[in-house]
C-alpha cells in the first residue's frame, strides 16, 4: 500500500478522525488518574474506560499497520492493568508518571501517522513498561502475549457514529456562502416590497405577497439556524488540549497547577474554535508562569500548594462567555501605574477598570521588568488583538493576594452579526449590537466641550462623544446637527458618536475586507445590505483606542 | 519575425480617462459593469475608491486617475467599472467611458517619451498607434501593485 494512495489517505483520514480524540482523551485521562492517585481521591471506573479506548486505538492501528502505534497502545493497556488491579502496587510516581509520558506519545503517534511519520521514542518507552512491570509485584496479566476476552473493558466507539457523516468543512463555508446571498437577496425582495406597498401598489395582491415574504422570511432563519448549527463543536474540542499542556508548563516552571474544566459542551463556531486555542493557551501559560505563585511561596500565604485554575464556558444570549480564574497573587495595580507612566501615559483620573486594561496595551509587553513583576504583560496585547480579531471583548478582574479572572466575551459565529444601521452624510454603517450600549436622541444643550472636545452626561458619567462624520472622514460639517449618538462600549470604555440616522437592527452578513483596502482601521468587515449597497462594519474596540478628536 | 504562430497583435480594451484612450489586454478583462453604488471606505488607502456589490460579491474599487496624477473622476452616465484581474486579485478600475476593444499591430507600439516619464510613474508600458489615434498601455501590474506594498500618493 502505498503511503499517497488515495483510498489509503481517506482511509488514514477515518482513522484519525476516530484515534484522535480518543488518544487525546486517553492523555487527558491519564493525567486526571495522576492527580486523582496523588490526592488519594475515587477512580470511579477511569482507569477501565481509558482501556476501552486504548483497546480501539490498537485495533485500528493494527488494522491500518501502523505498528509503533499499535504496540504503544498494547504497553498502556498493559500498564493499566497492572496499575488497576486490585491492591495494586501504589504508583509512588513511577506508574501514573509513566502512563501520562505514554499517554503523550500516544497522541503524537496518532497525530504522526497522517504525515506517515514516526515520532519514535516507541520502544524506548515499551522497555520501561517492561521495567516498571518487573519492579512491581509479578503482573497477573501477561506482559505481551494476552489473549482471551477482556473483562471490563468494552471497545469504545464515538456516541452515535452510525448517524454521522464526515462533511468537508469547506463545504459547509460554501453552504453558509449561498446562504448569505440567499439573506441580502431576500432582503432586497423585502425593500422592493415597501417601495410598491408605499405606493399604494395592487389592492389584495399586495397581501398575498406580505404574507408570502413573511414566510419566507420565517423559513430563511431556520435555514440559517440550521446551517450555523452544523457549523458548531463543543468547546471542549479546544479545552481538551490544555491538561496535558498544562501540566508540561507547569512541570517546567516547577509549580503545581490543577486545572478545573467546565462548560465543555458549550458549543461555538468551527471559525472561532479554530482560532481560539492559542489565545486561550497563552492566558493559561501566562496565569501559570507569573500568576500562580511557587508552593513555597503559597503555603507562606495559607494556599494549598497546589495552585487551581478554572476554565470555564456558558452561552449567555447569542454569546459565550468564558472565565479563566487563578487562585495566585493577583494584579499589582501600583507597579501596572507605575509602568504606564514611565510609558508616557497619563493615568491619574484613571480608574481601577481602566487601569487594569492597560496591561492589553502593545507597550506594556516589552516595556521593563516591572510587568513581569507585576505579574502580567508577556503577549497579552497580542492575546487581546486575537480576541477583538474574532469580534469578542476581553476583560481582566484581580483580587490582590488571590487572583485574577479573565472574562472573554466571545460571538458564536463570525458569519453573522447582528448590527444596528446607521447613516452619517448620507453613508450607511453596521455596528454590532454587542458594541452598542444604548442610542440617545441628541439635546443639543447636553452636548458639552471640554478642551474642544464634546463630552457629554450619560447614565450619570461624563463620556467623551465624537461627531460620526469626523470620525469616518465622510468630508464636511453636517448642515443640520445630528440627531443621535449611539454610546459604543468596549472592553470599559464608552464614546458617544453622532450620527443623522438610525435605520434598524438587522442581521448582517459578515463579507471580508479585500487586502487592496490596506488595514482601514475602525472597519472590521463589510456586508451587503437589503438594497444591495455596501455598508463597513465598524469595529468600536478600535474606535475607543483612537485619542477623540478636536 | 514573419509569419509565426505568435500573435502580432495586441488585443485591447480601450477606455477614456480625461481626453486619453488607455488601453489594456483583453485577457485581463473578465468583464465592464455600470457604475452602482460605490461605498466608501474609511480610512482606506488613497487610491481605493471603495467598495461595489457585485453580484454578492464586496468588489474593490480603484480610482485609476489618481494613480495617474489625475483628479478624482466625477460618476457621469458613461462612467464604467472595468473588473480586471491582478496579481491574482479581481479589482475594479473606475473609468469615465469604455471606448472598444479592438487590436492594434504590434509594430506599431512605440515607448513613451523619456521626457515624460518619471520614476514612480512608469505606468505606460508603451504607445500604439491606430490610423490617427493613441492608445496608451496601461501596465496594470505596475499601477496596482500587491498588497502590502507601499504606494507613493
Amino acid at each position: 500500500m502505498r503511503r499517497d494512495d488515495g483510498v489509503f489517505r481517506e482511509l488514514i483520514d477515518d482513522y484519525l478522525v476516530e484515534c484522535l480524540p480518543l488518544a487525546e482523551r486517553v492523555a487527558d485521562g491519564f493525567v486526571e488518574l495522576e492527580r486523582r492517585r496523588r490526592e488519594g481521591a475515587s477512580e470511579d471506573g477511569l482507569l477501565a474506560s481509558l482501556q476501552g479506548m486504548l483497546h480501539t486505538v490498537k485495533g485500528n492501528s493494527a488494522m491500518m499497520g501502523l505498528a509503533p502505534a499499535q504496540e504503544l497502545a498494547h504497553a498502556l493497556e498493559d500498564l493499566s492493568a497492572l496499575l488497576g488491579r486490585d491492591g495494586a502496587p501504589e504508583s509512588e510516581g513511577g506508574g501514573a508518571a509513566l502512563l501520562v509520558a505514554g499517554g503523550g506519545l500516544l497522541v503524537e503517534q496518532v497525530r504522526a501517522a497522517a504525515e506517515g511519520g514516526d515520532p519514535g521514542r516507541t520502544a524506548e518507552f515499551v522497555a520501561q513498561v517492561h521495567a516498571f512491570a518487573a519492579r512491581t509485584s509479578e503482573p497477573t496479566v501477561p506482559l505481551g502475549r494476552r489473549g482471551g476476552e477482556r473483562r471490563s473493558a468494552p471497545e469504545t466507539r464515538p456516541e452515535g457514529a452510525a448517524n454521522v457523516v464526515r462533511v468537508d468543512f469547506r463545504r459547509l463555508d460554501a453552504m453558509l456562502e449561498v446562504l448569505g446571498e440567499g439573506l441580502i437577496e431576500h432582503s432586497a425582495v423585502v425593500e422592493a416590497f415597501r417601495r410598491v406597498a408605499r405606493r399604494g401598489g395592487a389592492g389584495e395582491e399586495i397581501g398575498d405577497l406580505d404574507r408570502a415574504i413573511v414566510a419566507m422570511e420565517k423559513t430563511m432563519k431556520r435555514l440559517e439556524a440550521v446551517v450555523m448549527e452544523t457549523r458548531l463543536l463543543p468547546i471542549s474540542t479546544v479545552f481538551g488540549r490544555f491538561p496535558r499542556q498544562l501540566r508540561d508548563i507547569a512541570h517546567s516552571q516547577r509549580k503545581r497547577v490543577r486545572l478545573v474544566v467546565s462548560g465543555g459542551e458549550t458549543s461555538l463556531d468551527k471559525a472561532v474554535l479554530d482560532r481560539l486555542g492559542e489565545p486561550l493557551l497563552h492566558l493559561l501559560n501566562n496565569a501559570v508562569v507569573h500568576g500562580i505563585e511557587d508552593p513555597d511561596e503559597r503555603l507562606r500565604a495559607g494556599k494549598p500548594e497546589e495552585g487551581t485554575l478554572e476554565l470555564s464556558a456558558a452561552s449567555q444570549s447569542g454569546r459565550v462567555i468564558i472565565h479563566l480564574t487563578d487562585d495566585g497573587r493577583g494584579l499589582d495595580e501600583t507597579k501596572i501605574l507605575a509602568e504606564a507612566e514611565s510609558l508616557g501615559l497619563d493615568v491619574r483620573s484613571a480608574d481601577p477598570a481602566r487601569i487594569r486594561a492597560l496591561i492589553f496595551l502593545p507597550g506594556f509587553s516589552t516595556a521593563a521588568q516591572v510587568s513581569q513583576l507585576a505579574g502580567r504583560g508577556v503577549g497579552l496585547d497580542v492575546v487581546a488583538g486575537s480576541i477583538r480579531g474574532l469580534g469578542g471583548t476581553i476583560e481582566v478582574e484581580s483580587r490582590p493576594g488571590r487572583g485574577v479572572t479573565f472574562v472573554l466575551d466571545l460571538p458564536l459565529t463570525l458569519a453573522v452579526v447582528r448590527s444596528l444601521i446607521v447613516e452619517v452624510d448620507r453613508e450607511r454603517y453596521a455596528v454590532p449590537i454587542s458594541q452598542v450600549a444604548e442610542t440617545v436622541r441628541t439635546e443639543p444643550e447636553a452636548m458639552r466641550q471640554i478642551n474642544g472636545r464634546g463630552v457629554t452626561l450619560w447614565r450619570g458619567d461624563l463620556i467623551p462623544v465624537s461627531d460620526g462624520g469626523a470620525l469616518l472622514g465622510t468630508g464636511g460639517r453636517p448642515a443640520a446637527p445630528r440627531r443621535f449618538f449611539v454610546v459604543i462600549s468596549s472592553g470599559g470604555r464608552r464614546r458617544g458618536v453622532l450620527v443623522d440616522r438610525l435605520m434598524g437592527h438587522q442581521d448582517v452578513v459578515v463579507k471580508g475586507l479585500d487586502r487592496t483596502l490596506g488595514r482601514p482601521e475602525m472597519v472590521s468587515g463589510t456586508t451587503i445590505l437589503g438594497d444591495g449597497r455596501v455598508a463597513c462594519i465598524l469595529d468600536a474596540a478600535r474606535i475607543l483606542e483612537r485619542e477623540v478628536p478636536a | 519575425m514573419s509569419g509565426g504562430g505568435f500573435a502580432r497583435e495586441l488585443h485591447l480594451l480601450t477606455f477614456a480617462l480625461d481626453r486619453e484612450e488607455y488601453g489594456v489586454p483583453v485577457g485581463q478583462v473578465r468583464e465592464v459593469i455600470r457604475v452602482s453604488e460605490i461605498t466608501r471606505v474609511p480610512h482606506a488607502p488613497a487610491h481605493v475608491r471603495g467598495v461595489t456589490n457585485l453580484r454578492g460579491r464586496i468588489l474593490p474599487v480603484v480610482e485609476i486617475r489618481t494613480r495617474l496624477g489625475l483628479q478624482p473622476a466625477a460618476i457621469t452616465g458613461r462612467s464604467r467599472i472595468v473588473v480586471v484581474e491582478v496579481h491574482d486579485r479581481v479589482l475594479g478600475i473606475l473609468v469615465d467611458a469604455v471606448l472598444q476593444v479592438t487590436k492594434v499591430p504590434l509594430e506599431s507600439v512605440t515607448p513613451p517619451p523619456a521626457e515624460v516619464v518619471s520614476p514612480g510613474s512608469d505606468f505606460i508600458g508603451g504607445v500604439a498607434r491606430a490610423s490617427s489615434r493613441l492608445v496608451m498601455l496601461l501596465e496594470l501590474e505596475k499601477a496596482l501593485p500587491p498588497p502590502d506594498t507601499e504606494l507613493s500618493p
